[in-house]
């Protein structure tokens, strides 16, 4: 491929400088990242137009701090006055007990991985994920419908959708399948549950993101962190944990078989009925009835050859950069879903909010990655990134907008 | 819908449109709500249409090269966020005098040039680690086009951020049915005006940067003066929007600004090239 360079500089007509390659894995790790981001954001901002009972703007004439939205605005407007103290008490309870169920079930996934009951916890992932694909998808679907006035009958609707889901268990599961279509229906699956969970109220959903990070910090890094004993059992063990991750791989394969150790993640439903290990329902005290599909984080981690021959070739991995490895780099799947809902969040109140918190997610995930190619081992990929997605989002609610908007009126731009 | 408000009313009258226009949404012909999406990607694409050309044809080949871009975005907001914590004890500022405004764009600048020093340093940096990992991997080491790319890059994402921020998370309301007018300036809308203005700075920020570069690696006395007067001189033309009126004149200044500083870019980055390839055929 001709790139610019080869134009004016006469030498490099035969040989490639390492610009051309380098950064590749992250690149690829980078794209679907913000691909799901930009979906969730395209889906809020385009249903939640309708839904909005005020918009930030009011807020700012009202000086209230909350923003309700959806289905969460007339339980407000009934609690009456006080309700923004109300709202922190109880988005506080629901983020404690959303971890603590998460924490439980984890337990229970270790045990059960423990106990080789490997098949059960397969069928269980592909019983969620149909779930989410058929039904969440399946109600955004409707909701898009509704919303943009789309011509369709109900017996080709449903057999999109049926053959959409099963096509979507089979693509995530099954080991032959063709690794874009893997990686297409994971960010679908992301998709559908992010915007699921921005359908909570404000509160809550920041305080079960910083929760969530926190949690997951937690787990990776304590020698008692469930997610930590979970690793180590795959690794002792050269098993994969069937679980729900996102592996940056190129479309072309890579040589050779390589046993990768895998992060995992469990499906956290309201409103299943069986009580699985990667399952569990959470009945939140001011969630609506619907149910939400969620799953846990997955620290992000870097795949290491356990087997015999590993190709080494001039591909060594750069301690100084952490770039240019021979594996693929894996984020799991939690990570996505709980991007996407800050940035979809972020969407909810104004776009100038949605850039700074892209931004800082990238920044966030960009360290994590360096960490990751410092310290080669699972490394939780929610704390980093959450954290500096709140601060920016304080940071440009409370500063930046008023003095971009400031300029701007003014037609002042530097 | 008119509404002739300003400063922080702006964003009442914004969102207001946004939602009304949704209200009027089921009795609009179909012809009008399309005509309302293309004013609004029409805007988005004056100001960032030579920006995504850029990006596809130089940038999105080498994945390092988006990575600059992401890390300059970023750099840029940073120091967006600081101008806007040190100033904002002093918002909104309620007088239509000219002098504090001249204040922020003197020190917003300032600041930012001062920026770009240190973000100078940190691509020398980055550069020096490029080189030790070409060494290692017996690769070449970085050749000058590959630094003029670099270079571009940053630039780019410093453009795209102020894009970003100054215009496009503006637009929202340009995707409805209605329009806009600022008082000062009746004969255009208020999102053309923003999108041309961020389309000079665009060119302004990304060649600079180039200029920049290059000047503080030569050590050129000239090259290094002209940046910071160019980002100057631009953001001081749009002082003259304040005047009623003035930003009939303010546009066009502003994009021969940008033209003399692409010029400008053209030419040393010409003269560097043939210099650099008539070395390496004397050698």
């Amino acid at each position: 491929m001709d790139d610019g360079s080869t134009d004016s500089d006469p030498v490099t007509a035969g040989e490639s400088s390492i610009l051309d390659t380098l950064g590749e894995d992250v690149i690829r790790i980078v794209s679907p990242v913000s691909l799901c981001m930009l979906l969730v954001v395209l889906l809020v901002s385009s249903l939640s137009s309708t839904n909005d009972l005020s918009s930030s703007v009011s807020s700012l004439f009202l000086s209230s701090t909350t923003t309700p939205t959806s289905f969460s605005s007339l339980n407000l407007l009934l609690l009456g006055s006080d309700s923004t103290w109300e709202e922190i008490k109880s988005a506080l309870v629901t983020a404690l007990s959303f971890v603590v169920v998460v924490t439980l079930l984890t337990f229970l996934l270790v045990l059960l991985f423990y106990f080789r009951c490997t098949n059960f916890l397969r069928i269980y992932m592909g019983i969620s994920s149909l779930f989410v694909l058929s039904f969440l998808g399946g109600f955004i679907f409707l909701l898009l419908i509704s919303h943009f006035k789309i011509p369709i009958d109900p017996f080709t609707f449903a057999i999109l959708l049926f053959n959409l889901s099963v096509v979507g268990v089979f693509a995530v599961f099954m080991p032959k399948f063709p690794i874009s279509m893997n990686q297409g229906y994971l960010v679908a699956i992301g998709v559908l549950t992010a915007y699921w969970f921005t359908m909570l109220p404000e509160w809550t959903t920041w305080a079960l993101l910083i929760a969530m990070s926190l949690y997951d910090l937690a787990a990776v890094l304590l020698p008692i962190g469930p997610l930590r004993l979970l690793v180590e059992l795959a690794m002792s063990r050269n098993e994969e944990i069937p679980a729900l991750v996102y592996e940056a791989r190129p479309v072309d394969p890579q040589p050779g078989d390589r046993v990768r150790v895998w992060r995992e993640r469990t499906d956290v439903r309201i409103e299943a009925t069986e009580n699985s290990t990667n399952s569990a329902n959470v009945q939140t005290v001011q969630e609506t009835r619907l149910a939400v599909s969620e799953e846990i984080t997955a620290p992000l981690i870097e795949a290491f050859p356990q087997t015999g021959d590993r190709h080494l070739g001039t591909e060594e991995v750069e301690d100084g950069i952490g770039l240019g490895s021979s594996g693929a780099i894996k984020l799991g799947l939690g990570d996505f879903i709980f991007y996407s809902v800050l940035v979809g969040r972020a969407a909810m109140y104004d776009y100038m909010t949605v850039y700074a918190c892209y931004l800082a997610i990238m920044a966030g995930l960009g360290v994590t990655l360096l960490l990751l190619a410092v310290y080669r081992k699972a490394l939780p990929a929610l704390p980093v990134s959450i954290m500096l997605g709140v601060v920016f989002y304080l940071l440009t609610r409370v500063l930046l907008e008023v003095f971009v908007v400031q300029c701007s009126s003014n037609l002042l731009m530097f | 819908m008119r509404c002739r408000l300003d400063s922080l009313s702006l964003i009442v009258c914004l969102h207001l449109l946004s939602i009304d226009g949704d209200d009027d949404k089921g009795e609009r012909s179909q012809i009008g709500d399309t005509m309302t999406v293309a004013a609004g990607v029409g805007y988005v694409l004056i100001a960032l249409g030579p920006a995504l050309s850029l990006f596809a044809s130089v940038i999105a080949k080498k994945p390092f090269l988006i990575l600059t871009l992401l890390s300059s975005t970023l750099f840029w907001l940073i120091s967006l966020i600081i101008l806007a914590g040190a100033w904002r004890a002093f918002l909104p500022v309620k007088s239509t005098e000219l002098w504090p405004y001249s204040i922020l764009i003197l020190t917003s600048v300032g600041f930012q040039e001062g920026i770009r020093i240190g973000f100078w340093r940190l691509f020398k940096k980055m550069e020096d680690m490029l080189n030790a990992f070409a060494d290692r991997v017996s690769k070449p080491r970085l050749f000058l086009t590959d630094k003029m790319q670099l270079a571009l890059a940053g630039g780019l994402g410093h453009g795209l951020a102020h894009a970003v921020f100054f215009c496009l998370s503006l637009l929202t309301p340009a995707f409805g049915p209605a329009t806009f007018y600022v008082d000062k300036c009746p004969s255009i809308p208020f999102f053309l005006i923003s999108a041309i203005i961020a389309l000079g700075f665009v060119i302004i920020h990304t060649f600079s940067m180039v200029i920049a570069f290059n000047g503080y690696t030569e050590g050129k006395r000239k090259d290094q003066i002209f940046v910071p007067f160019a980002h100057l001189i631009a953001a001081l033309i749009t002082l003259i929007n304040l005047v009623p009126g003035g930003c009939n004149i303010g546009l066009p200044l502003l994009c021969i600004m940008a033209g003399t500083t692409l010029y400008y870019s053209w030419q040393l980055v010409w003269r560097r090239l043939t210099e650099h390839q008539t070395t390496r055929s004397s050698d």
